[in-house]
């Protein structure tokens, strides 16, 4: 068993080395020196995993946090949207509205983080659960077009993200629930903030626990639960679940609204994280992220966390690079590299498979 | 592995030549080398002895090899005519299909092997052993001058592979080396002059036809003699147990497939449902089973009427399923061999805890029914797909009849496996029934119908036509019931 996990993550990994080997070839050709873009590669470690030679000889522990404290608000917010499309994979749908779930996740924690006055204990749990209510509510829609019309989950969720769009920061955030500093609304009550874990000189926040939980919690539902079975055997083979006597919808209902609750949460880790309200546009497209995540992590929900601490370190560090004049884009250049080698594995597969193959007689 | 090892064969104008051997033994990749879908990785290739290289299909049509498949290659809205040319048309002005053209050579073809066909018929409407003729003027018309056939009789009924033996032997006549592939001994004792058989991806042996028996040629394709078929034990039938009576359905295009099929089940029975591919059988296991609905009629299984069941219904109701489509129906292929095993049976123990999946208690249970299904290779964590079919279905049978279902369903439950694993398979029906409950085996396979029944109904147009005890079992009358051609009147 072991042996065949590895098997599955090994490729993928291959595809990581590959891709970044690619980046450092090409980004030594492109400055015609390959010491510098060994430094610019260095600058990305340093920022995204921490100064560490610092750290050791200076004493200043900050080297080190703070570069993190910035990795990990990139990571748990990649992880959640990862695994929210990695778990729909698991029933055979192809979550691209994580984005849109995103939105009413961030929206949902924004508006119960500033509108309602709890304890501390009491607040930030309840954010949470109306961001994953919000996330899990708006994959329902495309979740009921695909079982009662059967319209395809890949164009109800693609339009859908547009309809968040529109609603939340074209409607909602600009005009009914507006706060008093323009566009976005009112910032959220202290109670609501996730609270940072390494005290003032490092943003590391719950968020990173919180995402690498429900990276356990899904991996053990997964693989470890009777439920989760059915889960996978419904995405897998879906005529052969039915036939078994499975509840083929009932897992798909339950699936897509974890799937929503996911990419609710990565919302509301991004705003009650590092935002503190919802702005007049919320940020990077972490939604579309996920996709990448989840498939460069192979849909296991592990391998998802793995992809999602390394790019998340790998973004965070790439605005150090611009000290050296990189674009800070070049991190994400990678995950397109690493996505393409991820895709690419597969046509390989396809074609090996295709030459060993001996139909028996 | 190696699929093929060291295997000369050769083949003279005119002959009719066998290939046999069991699932694996390396026959079908033999063909495909033949045929331009493989190349081999040493030895050579002569037509007409000179030596080719044939790097597809094309390549191997072009020097007059022609191949029907098991799975037909034509495409059913077109006409007899359109299919025969599909590939090499016939153009006017150099570019509009020429359909005289075409329907002139297909009747000139017909006329010269004796083949009775209408170019102009559309293929959807023929049925298996009209398609199967097509398919042969198809080989044909590409200028084939070596025919293989793959498994043609499979799904042809007595008459229909009578006769396409008939025409097989009039090509071979005029010329045309035919290679038969077959598991089944008698017809490849019967029409064939020389049978050469395959073991591990070896030729192990071959033979003059004349003179030669079943059961020899048995003992060179398994390596050992093979062990006498069960007598046969009828049963004492008990209390009925499925029974379905005026029983309407909608096939998969929405139109009527089960027009009133009326038929009973006992406890120690098997039960056979003989027919020609189309004539409803698809529809009849799915309602059996919960997977499609009813039209009109009643159901009941154990005397408690389930007219309206979801398939979760059904097998709480104690009715096992062994579906035709092992793949789809059957099987998750990326799962593992224990997974699959349990599917169904995996919130109970030893498969499950409460609600966590028992992974030791799952697996100690998979290693003891691969154990005495003999399912090999004996590894409970590969992946389903990469078994052999045989093996597939060996797991799939375990897994139902671990159950314990009063009525088993088995839909074609030995199609495309080898003498071992049909003969394994066919033990444990039969054993099953044996122990008080029921099996409804729907086989397309006469032969097989007629080995395991004790009873027997014919699916003609979505009708049940007629019920014969084991007593009347005759395979001609039988074959002309499915066809149509008679009407029962017992």
């Amino acid at each position: 068993m072991a042996d065949g996990r590895l098997a599955r993550a090994l490729p993928s990994l291959l595809a990581v080395t590959a891709a970044l080997g690619a980046c450092f070839v090409a980004l030594a050709a492109a400055l015609g020196d390959a010491g510098l873009a060994a430094e610019a590669f260095g600058q990305m470690a340093l920022g995204g995993f921490g100064d560490v030679p610092r750290w050791l000889s200076t004493g200043d522990a900050a080297a080190v946090l703070r570069p993190l404290g910035e990795s990990a608000g990139k990571a748990s917010v990649l992880l959640l949207a990862g695994l929210s499309v990695a778990v729909a994979f698991q029933v055979g749908l192809f979550n691209i509205g994580a984005q849109g779930q995103l939105l009413w996740g961030g929206l949902a924690a924004a508006v119960v983080g500033a509108a309602v006055q709890l304890p501390p204990a009491l607040h930030l749990p309840v954010c949470l659960l109306a961001a994953a209510a919000a996330g899990a509510a708006w994959a329902l829609l495309p979740t009921a077009l695909k079982l009662r019309r059967g319209v395809h989950e890949v164009i109800s969720t693609i339009m859908l993200n547009w309809v968040a769009v529109a609603l939340v920061e074209n409607w909602l955030v600009v005009g009914p629930l507006q706060g008093p500093a323009g566009a976005g609304t009112a910032e959220v009550h202290p109670s609501a903030v996730m609270p940072r874990l390494l005290g003032e000189s490092s943003r590391l926040n719950l968020g990173l626990p919180l995402s690498l939980a429900a990276a356990a919690a899904v991996a053990a539902w997964l693989l470890r639960t009777t439920h989760g079975l059915e889960t996978r055997a419904v995405g897998r083979g879906q005529e052969a679940a039915r036939a078994a006597g499975l509840p083929v919808e009932g897992r798909t209902w339950t699936a897509m609204a974890v799937a929503g609750a996911l990419a609710g949460l990565a919302g509301a880790v991004l705003v009650l994280g590092s935002e503190l309200r919802y702005p007049g546009r919320l940020a990077a497209p972490y939604g579309f992220d996920g996709i990448a995540m989840a498939l460069i992590g192979g849909n296991h929900p592990l391998g998802v966390a793995a992809s999602s601490l390394l790019f998340g370190a790998l973004r965070a560090g790439g605005t150090r690079m611009q000290l050296l004049g990189v674009h800070r884009g070049f991190p994400e250049l990678i995950q397109g590299l690493a996505l393409l080698f991820v895709a690419a594995r597969l046509g390989w597969a396809w074609l090996l498979l295709r030459r060993k193959e001996t139909p028996r007689a | 592995m190696r699929a093929l090892d060291d295997v000369s064969l050769g083949l003279a104008a005119g002959e009719r030549l066998a290939l046999v051997g069991e699932n694996g033994a390396g026959k079908s990749t033999l063909m495909n080398v033949l045929y331009g879908l493989y190349r081999p990785d040493a030895g050579t290739l002569s037509v007409d002895g000179a030596p080719v290289v044939f790097r597809s299909p094309r390549d191997a049509i072009a020097r007059g090899i022609g191949m029907v498949h098991q799975h037909f290659m034509l495409v059913p809205t077109l006409t007899v005519a359109e299919n025969v040319v599909l590939g090499a048309e016939p153009t006017a002005r150099g570019l509009l299909l020429d359909v005289q053209a075409a329907e002139a050579a297909v009747e000139a073809l017909c006329a010269r092997f004796g083949f009775q066909l209408d170019p102009r018929a559309r293929l959807g409407e023929l049925g298996v052993g009209a398609r199967q003729k097509v398919e042969i003027v198809k080989a044909l018309h590409r200028g084939a001058r070596a025919l293989v056939l793959d498994e043609p009789t499979a799904v042809l009924t007595p008459d229909e592979a009578d006769e396409l033996f008939a025409v097989a032997r009039r090509l071979a006549d005029a010329g045309t080396a035919v290679v038969l592939v077959s598991h089944k001994l008698k017809e490849v004792l019967a029409f064939c002059e020389r049978v050469a058989v395959m073991r591990r991806g070896r030729k192990v042996a071959e033979l003059k036809a004349a003179g030669t028996t079943p059961e020899v040629l048995a003992a060179h394709v398994m390596g050992e003699p093979p062990p006498p078929p069960p007598p046969f034990q009828p049963a004492t039938p008990g209390a009925p147990l499925l029974q379905l009576s005026g029983v309407c359905a909608d096939g998969p295009q929405g139109r009527p497939a089960l027009k009133g099929v009326s038929l009973r089940l006992c406890a120690g029975e098997v039960v056979g449902i003989a027919g020609v591919d189309g004539n409803g059988q698809r529809e009849l296991a799915e309602v059996v089973t919960g997977l499609r609905p009813l039209t009109a009629g009643t159901l009941e299984v154990r005397g408690k009427p389930l007219t309206a069941g979801t398939p979760a219904a059904f097998r709480t109701a104690g009715v096992g399923h062994v579906p035709e489509d092992r793949h789809r129906h059957a099987m998750v292929g990326s799962f593992s061999v224990e997974e699959n095993l349990s599917l169904g049976r995996h919130r109970v123990p030893p498969f499950a805890r409460g609600p966590w999946i028992d992974s030791a208690g799952r697996h100690a249970a998979a290693v003891l029914e691969m154990e005495r299904w003999d399912v090999r290779p004996r590894d409970a964590s590969l992946p389903m797909q990469v078994l052999s079919g045989g093996n597939q279905q060996k797991v799939v049978m375990a897994r139902e009849l671990s159950l314990d279902p009063a009525v088993l369903v088995a839909v074609q439950p030995t199609r495309g496996l080898d003498i071992g694993a049909v003969a394994a398979v066919r033990a444990q029906l039969r054993a099953h029934a044996a122990r008080g409950h029921a099996v409804l085996l729907v086989s397309l396979d006469l032969e097989e119908v007629l080995a395991l029944s004790d009873r027997a109904y014919v699916l003609y147009g979505g009708r049940t036509v007629a019920e014969l005890p084991r007593a009347q079992f005759d395979e001609r009358r039988m074959g002309r019931l499915m066809l149509g051609t008679e009407v029962d009147r017992g």
